[in-house]
C-alpha cells in the first residue's frame, strides 16, 4: 500500500516544484522586462530648482491636493534651502483625479505659472494653503487670488487656463508617471531610485545629504 | 445537487483568481508602492516592512494559483484563511486607531476601496474560505489534487 502511494505523492511534489519554478521564472522575467523599459525622461527646467548636475537628483510626482504631498513638498523646500548645491529637484504632475476634485485644476494654475516663470512661488502658496482650498466646492477664487499674489499676468493666465494643451501636458505627465510604476502620491525618484511617501523620502535622503554621497 | 457541487468549484476558482490577480499586480509594479501601503498601517517598521513588501505578494500569488488549480488545496485554503484573518486584523486596527488611510491598497491600483468596504469584502472572503475547507463544499472537484489521486 505504502509503495503505491509513494510514487503518487512524488509525482505531485515534482509537479509542484516545476510549477513554482516556472511561475517564478516567468514573473522575474516580466519584472526584469518592465524594469528595463522604465526610464525617467528629461525634465522641464521651469519646474526645477537647485543645482543642475548636483549629486542628488530628485524627481517628485505630486498631487497638489494630497496632504502627504504638502508635507513632502515642505520637507524638500527645507532641504533645497539647506543644501542648494547638493540637490537638483524637478516637480512633475500626478493628479489623482478619482479622489481629489481640485487636483487637476490646481495643476493647471501651476503649469500656467510655470509658463510665466513663476512656478515655484505659486507652487509654494498652493502647498501652504492647501487646507484652505481643498474642502471648497469651487476653489477658483482662491487660486485666482494666489495668482495675483505672485504677480501673474492675469490675461495670459486666462488664455493658458482655457488652453487644452495645458491639461493635455499634465495628463501626459501623469501617464508617463504611471508607466514608471507610480500609483500614489507623493512618489519620488532619488537618483532614479523610486521611493513612495514622505517617510521613505526622508529615510533615503537624510543619509545622502549628511554623508555627502555622490551618484 | 450538481449545481451545489459546482458552486464549490466556482467559488474556489473565484477565490484563487482574486489572490492571483492581486498578487500579480503587486509583483509587477515596483515594490515601493506596496511598502507605502504597509507603512500607512503603522504596524511594522524597517527592515521588516521592506521584507514583507517584497515577499508577501509572492505568497499571495502562489496561494491563489494553488487554490485556482486545486493543488494542495487544503493547505492553500488554510494559508488563504490565515492571510485573510491577518488582513481583517490589520484593517480593523487601522479603523479603531482612526489612521488617515483613504483606500486600503490591498488590490494594488486595480480596485480602490475604503477601509470599511475592505472589512466587508475580507469578511466575505473569510466565510467563503472557511466554507471551502469543509468536505461538503466539494471544492476539490476538477482540481489537480483530484487528477493526481486518480491517475497515479
Amino acid at each position: 500500500m505504502s509503495k503505491k502511494i509513494q510514487p503518487k505523492r512524488n509525482s505531485k511534489k515534482i509537479f509542484t516544484v516545476i510549477l513554482i519554478l516556472a511561475v517564478v521564472a516567468v514573473i522575474l522575467g516580466v519584472q526584469w522586462y518592465l524594469q528595463s523599459s522604465r526610464s525617467l525622461s528629461q525634465g522641464v527646467s521651469s519646474r526645477a530648482k537647485g543645482t543642475p548636475g548636483a549629486a542628488i537628483h530628485i524627481v517628485e510626482y505630486i498631487d497638489f491636493e494630497c496632504p502627504a504631498c504638502a508635507t513632502g513638498a515642505k520637507k524638500l523646500k527645507e532641504y533645497v534651502a539647506m543644501y542648494p548645491e547638493k540637490i537638483y529637484l524637478e516637480m512633475r504632475y500626478y493628479p489623482l483625479l478619482n479622489i481629489h476634485p481640485h487636483a487637476l485644476h490646481a495643476a493647471r494654475y501651476a503649469q500656467c505659472a510655470a509658463q510665466q516663470g513663476k512656478f515655484w512661488p505659486l507652487h509654494d502658496l498652493l502647498i501652504e494653503r492647501q487646507g484652505q482650498w481643498q474642502s471648497l466646492i469651487n476653489a477658483d477664487p482662491v487660486f485666482m487670488q494666489m495668482a495675483q499674489e505672485v504677480s501673474l499676468d492675469m490675461n495670459s493666465l486666462e488664455v493658458c487656463l482655457q488652453d487644452e494643451k495645458t491639461v493635455k501636458l499634465i495628463l501626459e505627465e501623469r501617464d508617463k508617471g504611471s508607466s514608471l510604476g507610480v500609483q500614489s502620491t507623493p512618489t519620488y525618484f532619488i537618483n532614479e531610485k523610486m521611493v513612495v511617501g514622505v517617510k521613505s523620502l526622508t529615510d533615503m535622503l537624510q543619509p545622502l545629504l549628511e554623508n555627502g554621497q555622490n551618484k | 445537487m450538481d449545481k451545489i457541487n459546482n458552486f464549490g468549484v466556482i467559488a474556489r476558482i473565484l477565490l484563487g483568481t482574486i489572490f492571483v490577480v492581486s498578487g500579480a499586480e503587486k509583483l509587477l509594479s515596483p515594490y515601493q508602492n506596496f511598502l507605502y501601503v504597509i507603512q500607512n498601517y503603522q504596524l511594522i517598521g524597517p527592515p521588516l516592512d521592506e521584507w514583507v513588501a517584497r515577499i508577501f505578494p509572492w505568497i499571495e500569488f502562489l496561494l491563489g494559483l494553488f487554490c485556482l488549480l486545486g493543488l494542495w488545496l487544503t493547505r492553500s485554503l488554510e494559508g488563504i484563511l490565515v492571510i485573510v484573518t491577518v488582513f481583517i486584523g490589520v484593517v480593523g486596527q487601522a479603523l479603531i486607531r482612526g489612521l488617515p488611510i483613504d483606500e486600503c491598497g490591498c488590490f494594488g491600483s486595480l480596485v480602490s476601496l475604503p477601509l470599511q468596504g475592505v472589512i466587508i469584502v475580507d469578511s466575505c472572503l473569510w466565510l467563503l474560505t472557511s466554507w471551502l475547507l469543509f468536505p461538503g463544499a466539494k471544492a476539490s472537484r476538477f482540481s489537480l489534487d483530484e487528477y493526481f489521486s486518480k491517475n497515479s
